[in-house]
């Protein structure tokens, strides 16, 4: 297998970060809904605007995503240089060859604000990076603040995170190129 | 058809630079010429070179139907059994095409014959594009090229308007071999076109995409591919390790699938199977058919697979009159009719046709200094002036 360098989870919202400023330095802002933040069960037991009910079926729904959406990794050092030394742990599940993923802990949980007395959007698990820490970042690595209970987002960050894996191999293209050279006709 | 020497540029130092071009103080910028330049008649592009290759699309698109529901002919072209489903799959399921050049052996006069046809990774596309039509503008302006002279050149607007055609839905994905200049040029310019028609893209290097425990192909950030325009031959992705994923990948390719039935030179002999007499159409079988005596001792052998005029043989009464190398040697051949390209002062022009969406869109010529065109081949700009 070659040696490749796995691209940093935190490399990748270099371009996010940078945008979402950008909205906020011209003021066009995005649209933002309410979202409530949590970062476990128990805080969100302990906020009065907030039902049991509610904060139980949100934690278990955030939390049947998590293993399906978070970041993967195939090395526990690369996990941990995004999310920090003792911030991962290993996915239910191996790849093909058998070996081990790792994936950052759930650290939070973001649900919609009730809307007619149905939740707006479908709870979320959230992360927190090493390099930033104070904030909460959905599975897609968007960026929902730093506050907790009920709190304003942009919409576009409570859009349905997407599926991850993990890649287990690479290089499997490109023996015909090193062979002769050009594709060009 | 004329071929006229032309004053250069004199600023070609600047013009290459701001292209991303080579420049070289003695030999100018490699692979382009511009100390002549081809003229022809509206009349000729219209009739001889754009309406032939359009319908020479037609006859290869019944070809694709053929071949997907004839496994002997699929077998002839040496694609694997693995992938015949899957090709077969992806025409039937209407994969659109997006582009491809036909080279064609034209002198002005007599019909153009078809050489072949890359149909799945032609290159030069930039010079066709945007260089070549620069050349004239400037070249005008300049007093050195008639005023009021035109190019077969729509190929930046149709490709850009066909992008958001194609039904991409999300990133597309863009792969090429990155350290062949020529590749990672066309390739570039292709992402710049979808770019410019609103396509979110990345570009990998084809070594670089992974596979994930699904199944699926990923990029350096672990991010499934849905689409991916490749710069890389159908029949290398065959045969390479991670081929066999390619069927159950999920991926949306472009060019699709069945396009490797026109870029194997074996199209030419099914052609003239299907076709035979067609005036844009030369004899043509497979190396071992009876049939082929019909060409005698005078024919040009070539790989079914082969790229850049790389292992052609031309054969002149049972003696070979020109041999190119190449490593392509050990694949089945074809033997086609010899016709010869036209010869302009010790020049051989070959003309390429590009196609967008099957609709003839440019032209782009390419001379070398022997009959097989190769490698050492510059692209000369063209006008059209009646």
């Amino acid at each position: 297998m070659k040696e490749r360098a796995m691209k940093r989870w935190s490399s990748i919202p270099i371009v996010l970060l940078t945008s979402v400023s950008l909205i906020g330095l011209t003021g066009c802002e995005e649209p933002r809904v309410e979202a409530a933040v949590f970062e476990n069960l128990a805080q969100c037991l302990d906020d009065t605007n907030m039902s049991r009910g509610e904060c139980e079926q949100n934690y278990k729904e955030a939390q049947s995503q998590h293993a399906a959406v978070a970041p993967k990794y195939t090395s526990q050092a690369d996990c941990q240089a995004d999310f920090g030394a003792g911030k991962c742990e290993e996915a239910p599940y191996r790849t093909s060859s058998g070996g081990s993923v790792f994936m950052p802990l759930m650290m939070g949980y973001m649900m919609g604000s009730m809307i007619g007395g149905r939740r707006s959007m479908m709870s979320q698990p959230l992360y927190r990076s090493a390099k930033n820490p104070t904030v909460f970042r959905t599975a897609n690595n968007r960026n929902v603040g730093a506050s907790t209970g009920r709190t304003q987002v942009a919409k576009s960050a409570t859009s349905r995170p997407t599926f991850k894996s993990s890649t287990i191999k690479r290089g499997g293209f490109g023996a015909s190129a090193r062979r002769f050279g050009s594709a060009a006709t | 058809m004329r071929r006229i020497p032309v004053t250069k540029r004199p600023d070609l130092a600047r013009a290459a630079a701001e292209h991303g071009l080579q420049f070289h103080a003695d030999s100018g910028i490699p692979g382009w010429d511009e100390s002549a330049y081809y003229q022809f008649t509206m009349g000729q592009v219209e009739a001889d070179l754009e309406a032939p290759a359009e319908e020479i699309e037609r006859l290869c698109f019944d070809v694709v139907a053929r071949a997907v529901a004839d496994e002997a002919v699929l077998r002839r072209l040496g694609i694997a059994e693995p992938f015949w489903d899957y090709i077969a799959d992806s025409w039937r399921n209407k994969e659109k095409n997006f582009y491809g050049r036909m080279d064609l052996s034209y002198d002005g006069e007599g019909p153009a014959k078809l050489l072949e046809y890359n149909a799945d990774t032609p290159t030069t596309l930039y010079e066709s594009a945007v260089f070549q039509w620069e050349w004239l503008e400037q070249s005008v302006e300049s007093g050195l090229i008639p005023r009021g002279c035109d190019q077969l050149n729509d190929l930046h607007e149709s490709l850009v308007r066909t992008f958001p055609l194609l039904g991409i839905e999300g990133l597309a994905h863009f792969a090429c071999n990155q350290d062949i200049e020529d590749d990672k040029g066309t390739l570039d310019y292709l992402e710049e076109c979808a770019s410019e028609a609103g396509l979110e893209t990345r570009f990998l290097a084809m070594d670089d995409i992974g596979i994930n425990d699904r199944g699926h192909f990923t990029d350096l950030d672990d991010r499934a591919i849905g689409t991916l325009i490749k710069l890389y031959p159908w029949e290398w992705i065959m045969t390479e390790e991670f081929g066999r994923h390619v069927p159950a990948s999920g991926v949306r390719f472009i060019e699709p699938p069945w396009k490797a039935i026109l870029s194997n030179k074996g199209l030419l002999p099914m052609l003239w199977e299907m076709f035979e007499g067609h005036p844009n159409l030369l004899p043509a079988y497979f190396e071992g058919d009876p049939g082929a005596a019909a060409l005698g001792n005078t024919y040009v052998r070539k790989p079914l697979v082969s790229r850049q005029g790389a292992n052609i043989e031309i054969v002149q009464d049972s003696k070979t009159l020109f041999c190119s190398d190449g490593p392509y040697g050990g694949d089945d051949h074809i033997l086609q009719g010899f016709h010869p390209l036209p010869e302009f002062d010790g020049n051989y022009p070959l003309v390429g046709c590009w196609l967008v969406a099957s609709k003839a869109v440019g032209l782009c010529i390419r001379e070398d200094r022997s009959l097989v065109t190769g490698t050492d081949a510059r692209f000369i700009p063209h006008i059209i002036l009646d």
